[in-house]
Order: structure tokens, then C-alpha cells, then sequence
């Protein structure tokens, strides 16, 4: 699962300040370990994270998107996670047609105390990206003879 | 007197408190009609509801805030003027809304494929609606085609064809195409599976041109010049031209929809390159309605996406 | 057509295996059937083109890419102080060769409205572009002569016509369940070598299909009045307001027409590496001059079309010799998604200028 046991997978974590960035602290200062495919990016609350940063990442070709906030009724903005809730539940419905395996999204709520679930949250959800394998990016460019830009920024 | 004449009198009735009525008029071919902006008794001529109009009027009240402003409306365009309202992007008492019954508007694209080898839709002469035909004069002789083989797909699955918040409404309410929309499209479409469908838009989206006509041909799309897909900090999209990108900002427009789209169309009909854009919106539009049981620019309540509810009922993201 | 070039033939049997063969040599673009639309594509092995429908787009994007690699560049640690970034720039790989099998007549006058301005010609040469002209001097246009004329076309208004050789290196019209190829320069001349020359019925029938089609066009309509009357009708708000009501101001039109050539530059970057892009840009769009103050002397849609207009019937004109940067292809009012008729705009300006 790790790094050790096989190729890593490009996991996007998007983790909101005050309960789930601090949950995964805790995981950490508990040394639970935990799979190592996933970036963190702290985000002040899973209400300021626009469904857009989501598909971004899908398309750019991250093999899975989690994201984390407070659990309802906890959020530190009191209603920001309600937001959050339908907003990204709305979102699991385009992914299917657009072409992407809806397995690859998934959000939940850890509390900053939760390290053990944070654990238990990393583990599941690596486990069900490693199941999918590495997502295939979208690829394709049109113009004649112009060159892929991410190859150029490659070479 | 005809549904016309009868229209004629409302928007003539209406226009002195009005700064102007828009309709349809005549268009660049037979085909096609265009938006007709109507300010007085001349500019009537050649003002026609029906088979020909397609455009959605209601994309231009937002950016006739300020004055009172008349459209006649089809059903689905009436909700998108609903949705304006409910969302406060336009003020409903600055719209006048003159209903009338709608039995469907033409796909060009579906004339193109009935006329096969005859001609190009570029070609036809003339057109003459006759029963539940359309006779279509082309330079090999009259085609004729059943209207239902050239109606927009949106019509198949209308719900509702009459101006359901009209102001004044001409004629007799037509009883809709069907009873309620199952979204069977979307869900024959998602059934091919996500490893099809990713190929179907990396091959549909490489003809992207990224003119934008989907997003300024949308109602309810009404940032226009502050579009974040012009943006160059945050950077959503790049000015690459590969399919990522263009996806993307079809993944925007998608999204920025959700909960807010009334399934009018224009979107796709507006693409000049045939690009399915609205298949995204709808799949966003069943899922707000699965969840939330919320049609967009039907009644007054809050679109969902702009309120919440402690304990949602049909959400069980606890379950993993 | 005319009767001193030499004349070649081509059957419809024959033309994919003659296509794969060329294909050998450049990238063979050819219109093909893409759901509701036609667009040049490259031509697969053993496809035949699509030539009974005419094309949503143009074929420019082949000489004028829709977004362009300049270069590209990267932050390289300097060997002797490795704190310190030096840039190291990156050229894009030179084009090939490319053939555009089955343009529209319109689609190969369009490149004419391009070439003064890439070439610099208001400058004597010294703003030539490079990344267009090297593109173009490889470029070779096979022009398919119109069978019909579309109610949108109005090719033969600004000096085009149906099977106008103008621009085209080979000029194709259909006789005899093929084509006669008519060879009007060198390259032409090299891509046909293999070809056997077109009978006399063969020439006689094409002949004839060009007659044919240009005796079917409506006649054209007075356009030498309009550079004057749209430069008077430069402050008429009113005017452009009417005209502009129902446009939605997206750029459908620019992005289809043959004569367009306006671009954007931006960078692309990832840190310290990205590419610098040359990318389509339209007259219709807000950030087309958008100032860095915030001000936008062209804040709305009455602005932008009067100058999509004003561009192409007035300005144009008195910087290039009186040619129109139009070639009536019509694309604009065929896929105009409100139907906007820039044939109105023009004569309705002519009648606006008269009256005042």
C-alpha cells in the first residue's frame, strides 16, 4: 500500500483547518501509520472548497480526491460543512458522465481528536484507489504539429 | 384570429408601458429565425412564434436590468425567466411575460440528417409547415419530413409547453409532450460506461474552438465578462488548446448550472460544432432532482445548492 | 478555370490511395463528418475526404494554430552557483509540411486577408511573423470548387466566387465521378506529378459545372460605399446598439472565419518552467482590450461588433489596397447561434450613411 509495497498513486486530499487537518495531526502524533499516497491541502473550511478544485484535480489526472471537514453540527463557521455536504454530493453525479469512475471522489468528516479514524479514512479510501489502479489523464491536443504542454514542461 | 395575430395585439397592448418586446423575426435563411427586438408597430412585421423559435429571449433581461422589458415566452423559456427571478438576477416586475402555447421548435441539425443527400440545410429554398409535416423547397425538389423527426430533443421530453408564469397568455394551453422527464438520455448515456465516455469527450471536446457560444448563449449564465474562465489568477483554464482544458471550462459551466439549469438548451444548440454540452448539465439537473426533488424556475422556493438542511434526509455520506 | 494550366485527373476510387500516398510526404488535412459538423482533420490512411458537405470551420488553424507553442522555457540551477537560476529557453520544433485537400474556395482567400499583415507589409517586412509564414511557404492548398452556393454564402460580394483559383495551389472541381485537378503552381504541380492529365470531355465537363455555379449565384450586392459610410457611422451608438441587440456576443464568428487572424499571448507556467502560447483571440470578448488600469474602451457587445465590422469593410480596406478582410464563406451567419447577418450590418450601414 504504501510507498514500500508498490507504485504510489496521486491521492488529493483537500482538509479543512480546524477539525480534519488536525485529525490527521493526531494520526500522526499517535504514529498510526498510514498509506503515503495522499497530498494534503489544508483548506480554512470543507465550505470553502469550490466542487471545481475537485474536477480540476480529476482531469489533471489525480487518481483520487478526498475531502474532510468537521462533522455536521461541529463546523467552525457553524454552516460551512452543510454547504459542503450538498455541493459535493450534487458533484458524484457528473462524474460518471463525464467519463470519470465516480469511486475516484469521496468526502467524509474527522474530528481533530479522530487520529484513529483518520487512520481508518486514509487506509479505506487508498485501498479503493489502489483497487481502481492509476487513473488515465485526459490527453489530446488538436493543433497541427503543436507540441503537448506538458510534455514541454517535461522536457 | 390566429395565435400570430393574437400575439401581435398582446405585444402591441403591452409595449407602451415596455421599452421593448422580444420575440422572433425573420432570420439569415428559411431555417432559422432570429431575435427580433420589437419597439414599435413596424418591427412586428415578420414577427413569428412558433416552429422557428428557438432562441431563448430571457438570455437578454439581465442585461436589460433597469427598464421594463416584454419576451414572449415558450414554456422553457418561462422558467428560465422564473429561475432569473427566483435567484434576484432580474426583478419579476421588470419582466412581462406574454405566453403562449409551444409545440416544439426545429433541430437544424436533425433537417440536415433528414435531408441526407438532397441538399444541405444551407440549401433549402423555403420552408411550410403542413399538418405534422414541414415541406422543405431544395434545389432537387420538395423533401418533407415529419415534424417530429426534426423537433429539438428537449421538446420529446417537455413538461412544460405553456408560460407557466405568464403575465398574459395567448391562445390554448397545450397539454405537455410528456408527463414528467426521466432523464432516460442520461442514464442510456452513463450506462456505456466511464471508460467510453472518456474517449466520447476527449473525441467531442477536440473540436472545441472555445468561442464560448455555450456560455453566452446560457440564460442563467450571467457573469459574461467576468467569467472565471478568463481569469488568469486563479488560473482555472489555460489558453492551451487541448482537451483538458476545454473540458474543463465545460465542467464550469456544469457546475455553476447545477441546481440553477432549466434544461432550455441553448447551449447546446448554440455550439456550432455539435459538442453534447448539455448531457452534463442534465446528469447535474437529475441529481439535484433525485436529491432534493428541485426543478429549476418551477415556484419560488431557494435553489438547493443555496441552502442546507441540518439532517438531509436522502444523503448518507456516513455509510463508508 | 483557366486554359493555359495544365489539367490533371483524378477518379474517386483512386483519391484515398492517392491521399495515403501524399500523406507519405506531410500531414494530408481534409474534411471530415464529425457528428453535426465538418472539420479538417488529418486525413487517416485509406479515408476518403468528405467533399459533398462544406466545412463548419475553416481550414486557417492549419497555417494559424487555435493555440501555438512559441517556445518553451525552464529555471536550470547555474553549475557554479547553484542558488542562482539561470532561464534556458526552448524552441518549438519547426512544422512540416502539410496539405489541405478539399478547402473551400473562400477557406484559400482567406489566407490572402492574412498574408500582408503577417508579413509586416506596414512595416516594410520587419514585423514578419515567423511562425505564420514558415507555416504558410509549407502549406498547400487543394481547393474543391462549390457545387451549390448556401443561402449564407456571399462570396461573389467581395470579389470570390464559387471555384475562385485565388490563393489555391491545385483547384479541384468535380466531373466524370472524379475530379479535374487544375495545376496553378509549382508545388501543385509537384503534388499532381503522378497524375494522369484530364481528357478534353474531363476539362470540358468542369468547364461547364463552373459556369453552372456561377450563373447560380445571386447577384452581388454594391459593397464599394461601405468602407466610407461604416468609417462615418464611427460614433452612431444608436446605430450599433439596434444592430447589435440580439448578438451574444461570444466568438463563434471570428473563431469560424477565414480571415481572422487576431491572437493572445500568454505564459503557461508551472513554477519556473512553462510555455509561452500563442492563442486565438476575438475582437467580441472583453479581455480583448481590456487595459491593465481596468478601463475597457470597448465595454459592451455595440462596441465590439461595430469593430468586428468596422474591420473588415472599413479599416482593413484603407490599410491594404481597398480588399475587404471578408471572404464571404458566410460561416459567421451560418453558425451565428442568434443570427446575426453581417451582410445586413454592411448594407444597413451603407442606407444609415446615405440617409444622414
Amino acid at each position: 500500500m504504501s510507498v514500500l509495497e508498490g507504485k504510489e498513486l496521486r491521492i488529493v486530499g483537500f482538509l479543512c483547518n480546524w477539525c480534519s487537518y488536525g485529525g490527521a495531526d493526531t494520526a500522526g502524533v499517535g504514529r498510526f501509520t498510514q498509506p503515503t499516497d495522499l497530498r494534503i491541502i489544508r483548506v480554512p473550511c470543507s465550505g470553502r472548497i469550490n466542487p471545481l478544485f475537485v474536477m480540476k484535480a480529476l482531469i489533471g489526472g489525480a487518481d483520487g480526491v478526498l475531502v474532510s471537514g468537521c462533522h455536521p453540527r461541529d463546523c467552525h463557521y457553524a454552516e460551512g460543512n452543510y454547504y459542503a455536504r450538498r455541493r459535493l454530493e450534487v458533484l458524484k453525479g457528473l462524474l460518471p458522465v463525464l467519463g470519470i469512475n465516480p469511486s475516484r471522489f469521496e468526502y467524509t468528516w474527522v474530528s481533530a481528536s479522530e487520529g484513529q479514524r483518520w487512520q481508518h479514512v486514509v487506509e479505506t479510501f487508498t485501498a479503493r484507489i489502489h483497487a481502481l489502479g492509476p487513473a488515465q489523464a485526459f490527453a489530446g491536443t488538436t493543433g497541427p504539429a503543436n507540441h503537448n504542454r506538458a510534455d514541454a514542461m517535461v522536457s | 384570429m390566429s395565435i400570430q395575430d393574437e400575439l401581435k395585439s398582446a405585444i402591441m397592448a403591452a409595449l407602451p408601458d415596455l421599452s421593448c418586446v422580444i420575440g422572433w423575426g425573420p432570420g439569415p435563411e428559411p431555417l432559422r429565425a432570429a431575435p427580433l427586438f420589437i419597439r414599435g408597430e413596424a418591427d412586428l412585421e415578420g414577427f413569428t412564434a412558433g416552429f422557428l423559435s428557438v432562441n431563448n429571449p430571457a438570455l437578454y433581461l439581465p442585461s436589460l436590468k433597469g427598464s421594463k422589458v416584454g419576451i414572449v415566452a415558450k414554456g422553457c423559456d418561462a422558467r428560465s425567466v422564473g429561475q432569473l427571478v427566483t435567484e434576484t438576477l432580474i426583478k419579476r416586475e421588470e419582466v412581462h411575460v406574454i405566453g403562449y402555447p409551444c409545440g416544439g421548435v426545429i433541430d437544424v441539425d436533425k433537417v440536415a440528417a433528414g435531408l441526407a443527400d438532397a441538399c444541405e440545410p444551407g440549401e433549402v429554398g423555403a420552408l411550410r409547415e403542413d399538418g405534422d409535416d414541414v415541406v422543405l423547397d431544395t434545389p432537387k425538389g420538395e423533401v418533407r419530413l415529419a415534424k417530429k423527426d426534426v423537433t429539438a430533443d428537449k421538446c420529446g421530453r417537455c413538461t412544460f409547453p405553456n408560460a407557466e408564469n405568464a403575465d398574459v397568455f395567448v391562445g390554448i394551453r397545450r397539454a405537455p409532450a410528456a408527463a414528467e422527464d426521466t432523464y432516460a438520455d442520461i442514464a442510456e448515456f452513463e450506462a456505456r460506461g466511464t471508460e467510453e465516455l472518456k474517449a466520447f469527450w476527449e473525441k467531442e471536446m477536440s473540436r472545441c474552438i472555445r468561442c464560448y457560444a455555450c456560455r453566452n448563449a446560457c440564460p442563467l449564465c450571467v457573469c459574461r465578462d467576468h467569467c472565471i474562465a478568463a481569469s488568469r489568477e486563479p488560473h482555472w483554464v489555460s489558453q492551451a488548446d487541448d482537451v483538458p482544458d476545454k473540458l474543463f471550462f465545460q465542467v464550469i459551466h456544469a457546475v455553476h448550472l447545477s441546481g440553477r439549469c432549466t434544461g432550455c438548451g441553448e447551449c447546446e444548440r448554440a455550439c456550432p460544432l455539435g459538442i453534447p454540452v448539455l448531457k452534463l448539465k442534465r446528469a447535474l439537473s437529475r441529481r439535484v432532482e433525485n436529491l432534493f426533488g428541485y426543478k429549476a424556475g418551477i415556484g419560488t422556493e431557494t435553489p438547493p445548492l443555496l441552502t442546507f438542511a441540518i439532517e438531509e434526509s436522502t444523503i448518507k455520506e456516513r455509510d463508508w | 478555370m483557366s486554359a493555359e494550366t495544365v489539367k490533371k485527373f483524378i477518379s474517386f476510387d483512386a483519391l484515398p490511395g492517392f491521399l495515403a500516398r501524399a500523406a507519405e510526404h506531410g500531414t494530408v488535412y481534409a474534411p471530415r463528418r464529425e457528428g453535426s459538423a465538418v472539420v479538417y482533420r488529418p486525413l487517416k490512411p485509406g479515408d476518403a475526404p468528405e467533399l459533398g458537405a462544406r466545412p463548419t470551420e475553416s481550414c486557417k488553424h492549419v497555417v494559424f494554430p487555435r493555440s501555438e507553442t512559441l517556445f518553451s522555457f525552464a529555471g536550470k540551477a547555474d553549475a557554479a552557483q547553484p542558488a542562482v537560476r539561470r532561464p534556458v529557453l526552448t524552441e518549438s520544433p519547426e512544422p512540416g509540411p502539410a496539405v489541405v485537400f478539399g478547402a473551400l474556395s473562400c477557406d484559400a482567400r482567406g489566407f490572402l486577408a492574412f498574408d500582408p499583415v503577417y508579413k509586416g507589409s506596414g512595416t516594410g517586412g520587419a514585423a514578419a511573423d515567423t511562425y505564420y509564414l514558415r507555416r504558410r511557404s509549407r502549406t498547400l492548398l487543394v481547393v474543391k470548387a462549390c457545387k451549390s452556393a448556401l443561402n449564407t454564402c456571399f462570396c461573389n460580394w467581395v470579389g470570390g466566387g464559387p471555384a475562385s483559383a485565388q490563393g489555391a495551389d491545385v483547384l479541384a472541381v468535380e466531373a466524370e465521378q472524379g475530379l479535374v485537378l487544375d495545376i496553378l503552381s509549382e508545388q501543385g504541380a509537384i503534388f499532381a506529378e503522378t497524375l494522369p492529365a484530364a481528357s478534353e470531355g474531363q476539362v470540358g465537363a468542369a468547364l461547364a459545372a463552373v459556369k453552372a455555379v456561377e450563373d447560380s449565384l445571386p447577384k452581388a450586392a454594391e459593397l464599394s460605399a461601405a468602407p466610407a459610410a461604416l468609417a462615418s457611422l464611427f460614433s452612431s451608438a444608436e446605430f450599433w446598439k439596434n444592430e447589435s441587440a440580439h448578438c451574444l456576443y461570444c466568438g463563434a464568428c471570428t473563431y469560424l472565419c477565414p480571415t481572422c487572424y487576431c491572437f493572445n499571448i500568454t505564459d503557461e507556467s508551472d513554477g519556473l518552467s512553462g510555455v509561452r502560447l500563442r492563442s486565438w483571440d476575438n475582437c467580441m470578448s472583453p479581455l480583448f482590450t481590456l487595459e491593465a488600469s481596468g478601463h475597457n474602451p470597448r465595454p459592451n457587445k455595440a462596441d465590439r461588433l461595430k469593430n468586428r465590422v468596422g474591420h473588415k469593410f472599413s479599416y482593413y480596406p484603407s490599410l491594404h489596397a481597398g480588399r475587404f478582410s471578408c471572404c464571404g464563406c458566410g460561416r459567421c451567419i451560418k453558425s451565428c447561434p442568434s443570427s446575426v447577418d453581417i451582410r445586413k450590418i454592411v448594407l444597413d450601414a451603407v442606407k444609415e450613411a446615405a440617409n444622414v
